[in-house]
């Protein structure tokens, strides 16, 4: 009995081996651990997004130009000064490459949370940024739980998901 | 509304891994069939199956530390290998913010450091800077730290080293130390074969 369950389950493991290739080798939706990296803020600090594991994380990806964003900025400040806001940390991403006028950006809106400069949009790159604001949620894990392209993140929605990794 | 991510995970390494899982779980349910057929106290029964849990993770973690080890020859060979570390020794003048290094003119690594990764430095941690591979010869590594120096200023230095690569692996060291004398930040960087 013991030798045919072996058998069995090396066979399976052998027909297994082409699907964990090919996710290996495919990308797949969400479920991936968001990639690493480290900016510095405009108050100065690096941040390195590894080290809030065991925090839920929301990265947002913004530019002066993006008129869209400031209302996405806006939003996800105002949730962040609700009760229960501190649920997730929140981290903008600036792709503008200008320190001192992302810092500007984010006075004048009175963002509450770290803004992080992407200098040369290496980290847009790594997440594939293509539509502004883009914004990702990461679970305690680093995993990729969410992600909201081009629009402002329904709150009710980002409630929902944060929920979920809550639980 | 969800996009993907890439993941670099060998697959030979992923094969290894989930093969040993699907074994784990064969063992558990032939176990579980044996004990069913002589009818074994639950209790020791369970002791058992921990047991071989345990075993079998402890198997799955050496397996993953060997076929790292293989993974970095494979795309290491010592032959044309070079690391990079870096160390802090006290730096009581110098707060590191981040490094650049260039070889052979070219930008090999760029790190900015967080507040975590300069304490677990100045409590003796090595950081892995670069690893790369160059053919034998003759090289010229340079390295550029930024940060605070002495009286809070903003400090930028850069430090170069020739250096011949053989055909063994070479390791640099970037070693940040006080220079008490001056009260100035010392950048020295070792060779090692």
């Amino acid at each position: 009995m013991q030798t045919l369950a072996l058998a069995a389950a090396v066979v399976a493991a052998m027909l297994a081996y082409p699907l964990m290739l090919h996710a290996a080798a495919t990308p797949t939706r969400g479920g991936e651990l968001a990639p690493d990296f480290t900016l510095k803020s405009t108050d100065g600090r690096n941040l390195r997004l590894s080290e809030y594991r065991g925090d839920v994380v929301v990265l947002t990806f913004w530019a002066s130009w993006c008129g869209p964003c400031r209302a996405a900025l806006a939003e996800l400040n105002s949730r962040s000064a609700q009760p229960g806001g501190d649920r997730a940390t929140i981290l903008g991403v600036n792709l503008d490459g200008d320190a001192g006028r992302a810092d500007s950006i984010a006075r004048s809106l009175g963002l509450t949370f770290p803004t992080l400069v992407d200098a040369r949009q290496a980290v847009g790159r790594l997440y594939e940024v293509e539509k502004l604001p883009f914004t990702v949620l990461v679970d305690r894990d680093g995993v990729v739980r969410a992600t909201w392209s081009a629009s402002t993140v329904p709150p009710s929605e980002l409630e929902r998901h944060i929920e979920e990794i809550g639980q | 509304m969800n996009r993907h991510f890439r993941r670099g995970q060998p697959h030979a390494r992923l094969f290894a891994v989930a093969s040993l899982f699907v074994l784990a779980a064969g063992a558990l349910v032939a176990r579980g069939a044996s004990a069913a057929d002589v009818a074994a106290d639950p209790t020791a029964e369970l002791r058992a199956v921990d047991r071989d849990v345990q075993d079998l993770k402890k198997q799955l973690v050496d397996l993953n530390r060997d076929l790292f080890k293989l993974e970095e020859e494979i795309l290491y060979p010592a032959s044309t290998q070079v690391a990079v570390f870096l160390s802090v020794n006290v730096g009581t003048f110098f707060a590191l913010d981040s490094v650049t290094v260039k070889v052979d003119d070219k930008e090999v690594a760029n790190h900015l450091y967080t507040e975590r990764e300069v304490q677990a430095l100045h409590r003796g941690g090595v950081q892995k800077l670069y690893l790369g591979n160059l053919k034998s010869g003759q090289h010229e590594l340079v390295a550029f730290f930024t940060g605070k120096g002495p009286h809070g200023r903003d400090y930028r230095r850069g430090t170069s080293v020739s250096f011949e690569k053989t055909v063994g692996a070479k390791y640099v060291e970037l070693r940040i130390s006080d220079r008490e004398a001056s009260l100035q930040p010392d950048f020295v960087v070792r060779q090692w074969e």
